[in-house]
């Protein structure tokens, strides 16, 4: 099991106990409905589950982009979502993965454009810079996203090079803050950056009057809830 | 291929097809309900999650199954709208919505004669085909009051039988009585709206949502984990048509519903009465339903094109056409957006309901004086997340960053790392008003999945009446911004023509046959055993969400239909 697994297992757990111990103090005021109980009981019990989607081929790619194509990927988030100390970014949240796996399955009907965006995106910086994007420094890379969110980038046809900047940056934020189920946002990378504690069955008159950041209750994803009895174990 | 008869189909079963199956169901009728999507259940909703149900539109239309294309002007290309912002699925919308709940003012129903009476003709735009209503405020109260508690809508009155109530709502029409239940909770954007705009001296209050604050009829109260506007309720404590009038249509006996089937098409006779209706089945066979009524309650787009696919020789122009107004007169809200952002503390606007939490309605219909201003009507002022929706997706893809900020990169990352917690949008939803060439007809480049031409949208909102009450709208949605205290304000970026949620119009109701295509009850003038009941039939929309209105409209509907027209089949009017 690799580092980040063991890490995500760990906050996994904490993350079940913490819920369903909240969920419980709010039952006893009589504000909590059946189902959000039942949750919260079957949370601490498949508390300890197995990490989020991942494909056989490995953490980052292999089930749509080949490696040129993923290195190019994760290089464009990175500086889409840039990661620093205490700040995770792209990168942390297994952007790249996310894309991946979903060209595969949801956004099957993407895979071309995305294979053009990806020639013409490389044609474009071969052309201007003499190197491919992932060999330039991070200035020329923002100069490139620049150009292609302004429309400015020359030789796209299709997708136009504006129309693949918004698919890319609308999928970075789909892995940056998607349940952590589609291979994106590892370890809720996305979710603790901006503060969001994810899907909480409940929130209490307590929590609604605060002016403090929320900090009750640990991170819930949908891994947690998912698993059924047959998974356990 | 099978046949069925049946007194009564109807085809979609959402906020108005579920209240007639019910309530004729329940008057002896046997009724078929036609539903293009699956029936879902409460525990289908549990748990949450941000990227299928808001990011990717599952209880919606599929964008490319049954795709929907929008032009500005009739000279320009249609393409396939990115959202469709309606329901694909048994309860329809209601499913998924954000659940205001809101009575139309007095003069919402008649904005042409009332605007002429109190600012002469002049006032109202030339091309502007906005009309009144055939129907008037109290003809419906009684109706909104059946759906406040059948349905179950938490709020507090502001005008109980003309006495007016802080805390609620004083500028809506006099109700009989006050909400089934108290209002929600406030979350911390309610609280500082209300602080604000009171400063001001403006109404705020709670706004009115069919979401229980308390158990009701057997169901279970709001937990506040703020997942509505996109999702379906994990507890059943939205009123959706889904838990509410589904299965009271079930226990009636006389109920039948057909999921996964799409109606093509609408049969009439020689005579010129409908016939009935034929459909596509989940398995892809071709059936038909005989029927002695039919009713169309789909959402808007498949009202008009239904009926214009529907033509025969006796109606070479569509059904329900002899006036040429079928597909006219279509508008729909926008919503302008101003950005509240706190650098001292918490907002969280990710609890509570999500939707238009706290509202004023001091802007709205003709609540203030309009002289001099440049426009007619108003808008609904409130506060809610960036989308109505409060996940960090949604919030990445609506929350503009404020001037200066790029929208990706390091100075990004740190806005929004900032600021997600810590800010609230304020919202208008302006009334805009139908215009004759704002328009649903059929595309002529675009199929969808069953090969029937797309819905085409001809529209944009971008008229000088509405670009005027939108900047009149942003100026005092900064002005509340800065009354609530925030540190930083700044306007979100407009729509660039294109139709925003709540759209209207398509089957216009009237009192004259020759320039609207249904009566008040949503009978077709032409062919008075076809209905068509919704938010189509709206000659003018008001700044609120329409939901609470189409739904005491097929109230009204069905009691029309039961207490006379089931006797004595014939036009109503």
């Amino acid at each position: 099991m690799k580092k980040h697994d063991e890490s995500r297992r760990e906050f996994l757990v904490r993350a079940a106990v913490g819920a369903g111990a909240a969920a419980g103090v709010v039952a006893s005021a009589g504000l909590v409905a059946p189902d959000a109980i039942a949750q919260s009981h079957e949370q601490m019990e498949g508390g300890s589950s197995t990490a989020a989607a991942q494909h056989p081929n490995g953490p980052e790619h292999g089930a749509f982009f080949n490696h040129a194509d993923s290195a190019t990927i994760a290089a464009f988030t990175e500086r889409l979502m840039p990661s620093a100390p205490d700040k995770p970014g792209a990168r942390e949240a297994d952007v790249l993965n996310y894309i991946d796996l979903a060209l595969a399955g949801a956004y099957t009907d993407l895979q071309e454009f995305y294979r053009h965006g990806l020639a013409q995106l490389d044609a474009y910086c071969r052309g201007k810079y003499k190197e491919a994007f992932i060999l330039l420094v991070p200035e020329k890379q923002d100069e490139v996203i620049s150009a292609m969110e302004e429309g400015k980038a020359t030789g796209f046809a299709w997708p136009a090079a504006k129309e693949f900047f918004n698919t890319l940056r609308t999928h970075t934020m789909e892995g940056m803050f998607a349940d952590p189920l589609y291979g994106g946002n590892r370890d809720f990378a996305g979710w603790r950056l901006v503060g969001f504690p994810g899907a909480q069955a409940i929130f209490s008159p307590t929590d609604l009057q605060s002016k403090q950041a929320f900090n009750r209750a640990p991170i819930v994803g949908l891994q947690i809830t998912a698993k059924g009895p047959a998974a356990r174990g | 291929m099978a046949t069925e008869k049946t007194d009564v189909v109807i085809v979609g079963m959402g906020a108005v097809g579920g209240i007639l199956a019910a309530e004729l169901g329940k008057a002896g009728m046997k009724v078929i309900g036609l539903e293009r999507g699956p029936r879902l259940s409460t525990a289908d909703f549990n748990p949450h999650d941000e990227l299928r149900y808001f990011q990717r539109q599952e209880l919606r239309p599929n964008i490319k199954r049954q795709p929907v294309t929008w032009r500005p002007n009739a000279s320009a290309v249609a393409r396939p709208m990115p959202v469709l912002n309606y329901g694909n699925q048994a309860g329809g919308g209601t499913v998924h919505y954000g659940t205001l709940s809101w009575r139309m003012h007095e003069d919402d129903f008649k904005a042409r004669s009332h605007t002429v009476e109190r600012y002469g003709a002049a006032a109202i735009p030339e091309d502007s085909s906005v009309a009144d209503w055939p129907v008037s405020y109290a003809d419906l109260e009684p109706f909104y009051d059946q759906a406040e508690y059948e349905l179950g809508v938490s709020g507090k009155a502001g005008n109980l039988q003309g006495k007016k109530i802080d805390g609620g709502n004083v500028f809506e029409a006099p109700r009989k009585r006050d909400y089934p239940l108290p209002p929600l909770m406030d979350d911390q954007s309610g609280v500082l709206f209300a602080e604000g705009t009171r400063k001001l001296g403006y109404h705020p209050f709670s706004s009115p949502r069919a979401i229980l604050s308390q158990p009701y009829h057997d169901r279970a109260n709001c937990t506040y984990c703020g997942f509505c506007q996109s999702f379906g309720c994990h507890v059943g404590a939205k009123s959706s048509i889904l838990v509410t009038k589904l299965p009271e249509a079930d226990a009636t006996g006389n109920f039948k519903l057909l999921t996964g089937t799409m109606c093509y098409h609408v049969r009439t006779d020689n005579s010129g009465r409908a016939t009935g209706v034929s459909y596509y089945g989940p398995d892809g066979s071709d059936n038909t339903i005989e029927a002695d009524l039919v009713i169309l309650s789909p959402f808007i787009y498949d009202n008009t094109r239904l009926l214009l696919l529907s033509k025969t020789d006796k109606f070479p122009n569509g059904l329900a056409n002899s006036s040429g107004q079928l597909g006219k007169h279509v508008t729909a809200h926008i919503m302008a957006k101003v950005f509240a952002a706190y650098d001292d503390r918490f907002v969280n606007v990710y609890m509570g309901p999500s939707a238009q939490k706290h509202t004023i309605d001091d802007f709205n219909g003709d609540n203030f004086d309009h002289t001099g201003l440049g426009f007619m009507r108003g808008a609904q002022i409130s506060v809610a997340p960036a989308d109505l929706e409060a996940g960090p997706i949604g919030t990445a893809m609506s929350l503009d960053p404020p001037p200066g900020v790029p929208k990706w990169g390091t100075a990004y990352r740190d806005f929004l790392g900032k600021y997600f917690t810590r800010y609230a949008a304020i919202n208008a939803q302006t009334e805009n008003l139908a215009y004759a060439d704002q328009t649903i007809d059929l595309d002529p480049n675009v199929r969808d999945q069953y090969g029937m031409p797309a819905p085409r949208v001809t529209y944009d909102w971008r008229r000088p009446n509405e670009l005027a009450r939108v900047e009149f709208l942003m100026q005092k949605m900064e002005g509340i911004g800065k009354a609530m205290g925030a540190s930083k304000v700044w306007r979100g970026a407009l729509s660039p023509g294109a139709p925003g949620a709540h759209h209207e119009g398509g089957t216009r109701m009237g009192n004259d046959p020759k320039t609207s295509v249904v009566n008040r009850y949503g009978q077709t003038w032409d062919i008075p055993n076809l209905f068509v009941i919704g938010s189509s039939t709206f000659p003018s929309m008001s700044g609120f969400n329409p939901t609470l209105t189409i739904q005491a409209l097929a109230y009204m509907s069905a009691d029309a239909i039961v207490k006379r027209y089931k006797n004595r089949p014939g036009a109503l009017v």
